[in-house]
């Protein structure tokens, strides 16, 4: 796995802050409109400041109920683990908190959590990589998930023969999305997963637009051709 | 002659893909193309499916794997762990008997010589009291030893300077055997009657 964004911001989000030319978005010169979950960033952030505390704890659920379900997406693809996956995501809201003071409105708030999502995720999977040089392998699903999708197999209702295949299809994806290079699996990941425009994938990894718009497409056509599809 | 555009490459394509899905403004020219030629149409609408498959397998996997309940529980326990974000660490006074105990380095080195100095100490007046006890005993024993053919020949002694004769001897011979015949006696009287039915070794004789 690459460690492009570790480089670049070294998962530090006040680093991440403060470097917003390299990575602010749109045209020179204009600004684009400040989203919803960025005016309320700020709002916690001007709270914190002002030592309201429970205040800004109190808002702060609003911006983890907005981003929760993204985070944990983008988590468990990274990831491959449920567990871990949640507290990746824990970790990424709890660091964005602490640091809410370094806060610059440059940076829309979704890439700024992303990019500390992500450095969390890409920190993992290091520590996964180390551990298992010298431990059993954990790659695999863990007992918990494996029991969970097999329940979600049993279920009453569903198609088992669907939901199995749908589990293999998973499988195939995962695979492939692990066969990229590092640098185009981040770009992939975050572009179709984390539902980011490649102007703000640009943003997180700190690389030119062209040039994740290139990873991007080498990356699909590379999936493409692993999964059997025309490369 | 209508001179027909070249297809549209693939990164092109790709590029249209993203800028129609971010809803930004599209290529034209590649646009226009797009609605002309079936062969780019059709690759096009395969590109667009296998991105869109890919999008709905990941939504797919997260619902099942991250269930509402799931996240329910994820955002409360983010809320708990915000409770002790900001605030100063709660500082946790160590119980003072338990500080009295842990001794830094040069308490323990002097604790570790005052065991040294009582164990030599002990050693010392062990030593002192054997040996002390060790001459007591010789010389009680020397004594016993030189004290031993005195007092055998004490009857002797005495019955020559007494020179009371054998009468004496007798008497105090019943008297040694009645005092021993007490002595021998149960002291219980429950226990008397049967003494008194059991033969004695001094009545075999």
């Amino acid at each position: 796995m690459s460690s492009d964004l570790q480089t670049s911001s070294d998962a530090r989000p006040a680093g991440a802050a403060d470097t917003p030319a390299a990575a602010a978005p749109g045209p020179k010169g204009r600004r684009p409109p400040v989203s919803e979950d960025s005016r309320l960033a700020i709002e916690i952030r001007s709270l914190v400041e002002r030592g309201e505390m429970e205040e800004a704890r109190e808002r702060f659920g609003g911006l983890v109920a907005v981003h929760q379900r993204r985070a944990s997406r983008i988590a468990y693809q990274y990831l491959r683990d449920a567990a871990e996956a949640d507290e990746a995501v824990q970790d990424a809201f709890v660091k964005v908190f602490a640091h809410i003071a370094s806060y610059r409105e440059a940076w829309p708030f979704e890439v700024w959590f992303t990019r500390i999502l992500i450095n969390g995720c890409l920190d993992r999977r290091k520590a996964r990589a180390r551990r298992d040089r010298w431990f059993v392998s954990s790659i695999d699903a863990t007992p918990a998930d494996e029991a969970r999708a097999s329940a979600a197999i049993a279920a009453p209702g569903a198609n088992p023969e669907a939901r199995l295949l749908a589990r293999e299809r998973r499988s195939r994806l995962a695979a492939a999305i692990e066969r990229l290079s590092g640098r185009q699996r981040d770009v992939f990941m975050l572009c179709h997963y984390g539902d980011c425009t490649p102007r703000e994938v640009s943003a997180i990894t700190g690389l030119n637009e062209s040039t994740v718009r290139v990873h991007l497409f080498r990356a699909a056509r590379k999936l493409r051709g692993f999964l059997g599809g025309t490369p | 002659m209508i001179v027909r555009a070249p297809h549209l490459r693939d990164d092109r394509l790709f590029d249209y893909y993203l800028a129609e899905r971010a809803g930004d403004i599209v290529d034209p020219p590649a646009a226009e193309h797009l609605g002309d030629c079936a062969a780019c149409g059709a690759r096009y609408s395969e590109l667009m499916r296998t991105m869109d498959a890919v999008r709905a397998e990941a939504d797919a996997e997260t619902d099942e794997i991250f269930p509402p309940e799931r996240l329910r529980a994820q955002q409360q326990q983010i809320a708990r762990r915000l409770e002790h974000v900001g605030r100063a660490p709660r500082v946790i006074s160590f119980p003072g008997r338990l500080v009295s105990r842990h001794m830094t380095g040069s308490a323990a080195r002097g604790v570790t010589q005052w065991v040294y100095a009582a164990a030599a100490a002990g050693l010392v007046i062990g030593v002192g009291l054997g040996s002390f006890y060790n001459a007591e005993w010789r010389s009680t024993h020397r004594g016993r030893q030189v004290a031993g053919p005195e007092i055998i020949l004490a009857p002797s002694t005495a019955v020559a300077t007494r020179g009371t004769g054998p009468a004496v001897e007798a008497s105090d011979e019943a008297f040694l055997s009645d005092l021993e015949v007490a002595l021998e006696r149960p002291h219980t009287s429950e226990l008397q009657p049967f003494d008194a039915l059991t033969p004695h070794v001094r009545e075999s004789r």
